[in-house]
């Protein structure tokens, strides 16, 4: 039997690392550790709530305009309010946006190197990989010319000597299985991704005023003002700007991003039978389309065990099903005690120690809902979403599956979303029916501000008495909540369940294990010395372990690590 | 490119990277909003306070003549000390083994960068030895004594290339607004 740590060492401290038993070249069991702790209530107690948000979109650089829509969704709840149409339709154009870059980036700069083999693209038919390409999809940049010139620009930068980015990419490895045709329409994407990013990101900085970090919300709405005259104010030259924006990035997603996952996934078939893991799901519903949040454009709810006939909605901003059933427990996190508490509960006590896989072992705690762990992201709202008969996923999923089992000569049915593979099929789905809704709230927003409805900001009114609330929000990588207690016009206590924290938990009080360590057990593992293949089911949770910091290592020569024991 | 001037550049992004709710972690952000605070740039220079933002950083790298960082870094030292690198200095060392979004830090931006033809063309990486980086905010006091000496190191850096920002007159108090 091995044991195998692997454990970024790429800042003073990490993050995430991962341990796994191996036996029989099968993982037998698995230990999810984060190694840094969280406490952003000790930062926000005392401060003014309309305020919250600026603060949590720092608490992760990445996941930054998740964590101010959540913030600022939770003190309107504690509040009672209400906001203008207009706000939340400019709030669901921002959400959209980033989370089609999210998606996008995570698929083809995040991910793409477990399943694609880099080196291989050198030697591809170039006019081979266009024909293909084209067969796939209508999208204009597949031609034989953009094949030619990304296999020249590889061959540039592998000759000279500096294969940079793809260092660690685990080229050759046994688990590789794509034709070098393939991998050359892959690289090519992954190129044409990054100029996608950049037209995202534009569009959410035109909303949001700016990015990383968005500064036109506001608890009461946005603080965007709409004046079609003023050059200064959301007019309509800004909302044609991200329009445009929008279409070249729905395109990239329908045309490209949807037929890359099936063309790839269809060639790993293996990959949809490991890495289920937690089949509990939850999602919240998403993208508001009335003032108070009782109607949604994408719907929420818990699954149970993969079982369809156990979905349960979760149907509005007031929503006591989700309200009372959420907890995290500590009795295997670095905090003091053992207990489960709702967030408006909880406390933080830091309680540092070493890794102790049969005691406490990482500074995440565990998520609960009802007492039950629950896997969180595209896989628990694609699934659920096309469960509860909603049209756009299902047309989207059904249109993948096909094409994905055209390829693949064998039928695919929705039953292969819980695995390793499906979570990257259900993040390519997902984001494509956002495509679909981005543009569809732009409409709406444009439709409203027509009929002269100019107005995004209410007043929000604390008084002095304590009152409580929760804002979710459907992020990217899954069910995002944050828990607020004022009194006095301060916060009181503050916590966000975030979306990393449901899927890489460790085990609760009850052995229990949380959505990656249950999602390791039965991985194959061809080489302990490269684990490709854990690699591969932990990044399509798209692991997120927030509070990042950053700092350049001058020094140490070794970024990363990989240990047997 | 000897006897001839080159030409003022055009597209120049001073960065500051770090988490400003991690103590000494926020300097990059710090040093930002200090020079925002004491000077007027010129057109085509833009100072941006980028957090810490994984994947997204080759954004506002992207296609730059010229790229100033400024970040806390892991280098020989006290707290406090500033270490300067350019261009190739910054880049030589391997990536990191990416795990999750937060992973691609500068060095990974700058590859990607590279690999598509959109590196900066010249890039110095102003970095101050850290001493806390621990959740609270605020400097420690050597690392907050090293903000004017990185102003300085940046102003300079920019003379040399032709640009010289107006110190603002009266010059305001820096937006530290997370302390």
């Amino acid at each position: 039997m091995a044991r195998i740590t692997i454990d970024p060492i790429t800042r003073i401290e990490g993050h995430l690392r991962i341990d796994v038993e191996v036996d029989g070249g099968v993982v037998r069991d698995a230990w999810s550790v984060g190694t840094m702790w969280r406490g952003i209530e000790l930062i926000l107690k005392g401060r003014d709530p309309r305020e919250a948000w600026i603060f949590t979109q720092r608490i992760c650089g990445v996941c930054t305009t998740v964590h101010a829509i959540a913030s600022v969704r939770a003190v309107e709840n504690a509040l009672g309010m209400e906001i203008p149409l207009n706000a939340q339709y400019i709030r669901n154009l921002l959400v959209t946006a980033h989370a089609l870059h999210d998606h996008i980036v995570h698929f083809y700069h995040l991910s793409a190197l477990d399943w694609v083999d880099v080196v291989s693209a050198l030697k591809a038919d170039p006019v081979k990989a266009a024909g293909i390409a084209e067969s796939l999809s209508p999208w204009p940049k597949n031609g034989k010319r953009e094949m030619e010139a990304t296999k020249a620009r590889l061959a540039g930068f592998v000759a000279g000597g500096q294969l940079g980015i793809f260092t660690n990419g685990y080229w050759g490895h046994p688990a590789m299985r794509l034709s070098p045709e393939v991998n050359l329409i892959a690289v090519s994407h992954y190129l044409q991704a990054l100029d996608i990013q950049r037209k995202a990101n534009q569009a959410v900085a035109i909303l949001g005023g700016k990015t990383p970090n968005i500064q036109n919300l506001a608890v009461g709405g946005v603080a965007n003002p709409i004046n079609l005259d003023s050059p200064a104010a959301l007019n309509m030259e800004k909302l044609y700007t991200v329009k445009s924006l929008l279409d070249e990035v729905v395109a990239f997603v329908q045309q490209v991003y949807v037929p890359d996952v099936c063309a790839i996934g269809a060639m790993y078939p293996d990959w949809f039978k490991y890495g289920a893991g937690v089949t509990n799901y939850l999602a919240v519903p998403e993208l508001p389309l009335d003032t108070k949040g009782t109607k949604f454009d994408m719907p929420g709810g818990t699954i149970i065990g993969g079982r369809p006939d156990s979905y349960t909605p979760i149907t509005s901003f007031q929503d006591k099903y989700f309200k009372d059933n959420v907890t995290e427990g500590i009795a295997r996190a670095h905090y003091e005690g053992s207990w489960d508490k709702h967030p408006w509960e909880e406390t933080t006590d830091p309680k540092p120690g070493e890794v102790d896989h049969d005691g406490k072992y990482s500074w995440v705690k565990a998520p609960r809902f009802k007492g039950m762990p629950m896997q969180v992201g595209p896989t628990a709202q694609v699934y659920m979403a096309y469960v509860a008969g909603h049209e756009p996923t299902r047309r989207w999923a059904n249109a993948a599956l096909d094409k994905a089992s055209k390829i693949a000569g064998a039928k695919l049915s929705p039953e292969i979303l819980h695995s390793t593979l499906g979570r990257h099929a259900a993040r390519a789905i997902r984001a494509a029916v956002m495509s679909e809704l981005a543009l569809k709230h732009w409409n709406l927003l444009a439709e409203n501000i027509g009929k002269g409805d100019f107005t995004t900001f209410n007043e929000p009114k604390i008084g002095n008495e304590e009152v409580r609330g929760v804002g979710f929000h459907e992020a990217p990588r899954g069910a995002l909540s944050h828990w607020v207690v004022m009194k006095d016009k301060k916060i009181a206590n503050y916590q966000a369940v975030v979306p990393s924290t449901w899927n890489a938990g460790p085990r609760d009080g009850k052995g229990q294990r949380g959505p990656y360590e249950a999602s390791l057990i039965g991985n194959p593992v061809a080489d302990p010395k490269r684990p490709l293949e854990v690699l591969r089911t932990i990044h399509s949770f798209d692991p997120c372990l927030s509070c990042a910091i950053h700092t350049v290592d001058m020094e140490g020569n070794e970024q990363s690590r990989v240990k047997v024991l | 490119m000897t006897g001839t001037t080159l030409p003022v550049p055009r597209n120049v992004a001073i960065v500051g990277l770090g988490n400003v709710l991690m103590g000494d972690d926020a300097f990059g952000p710090y040093v930002v909003a200090s020079l925002q605070a004491h000077y007027d740039f010129p057109e085509g220079v833009e100072l941006i306070d980028a957090g810490t933002p994984g994947h997204e950083l080759s954004v506002y790298l992207d296609g730059r003549d010229v790229l100033i960082v400024v970040d806390a870094v892991l280098a020989a030292g006290s707290p406090g000390d500033l270490r300067s690198y350019t261009d190739d200095e910054v880049v030589a060392r391997p990536p990191s083994l990416v795990t999750s979004p937060h992973e691609p830090g500068l060095r990974d931006a700058l590859m990607k960068l590279a690999f598509s033809g959109r590196a900066p063309q010249r890039l110095l990486l102003v970095g101050v030895i850290s001493s806390d980086i621990e959740l609270g905010a605020g400097l420690s006091e050597p690392v907050s004594r090293a903000v004017p000496a990185a102003e300085e190191a940046i102003l300079e850096s920019l003379a040399q290339i032709g640009i010289v920002p107006s110190p603002k007159n009266p010059s305001s108090d820096p937006a530290i607004w997370w302390e």
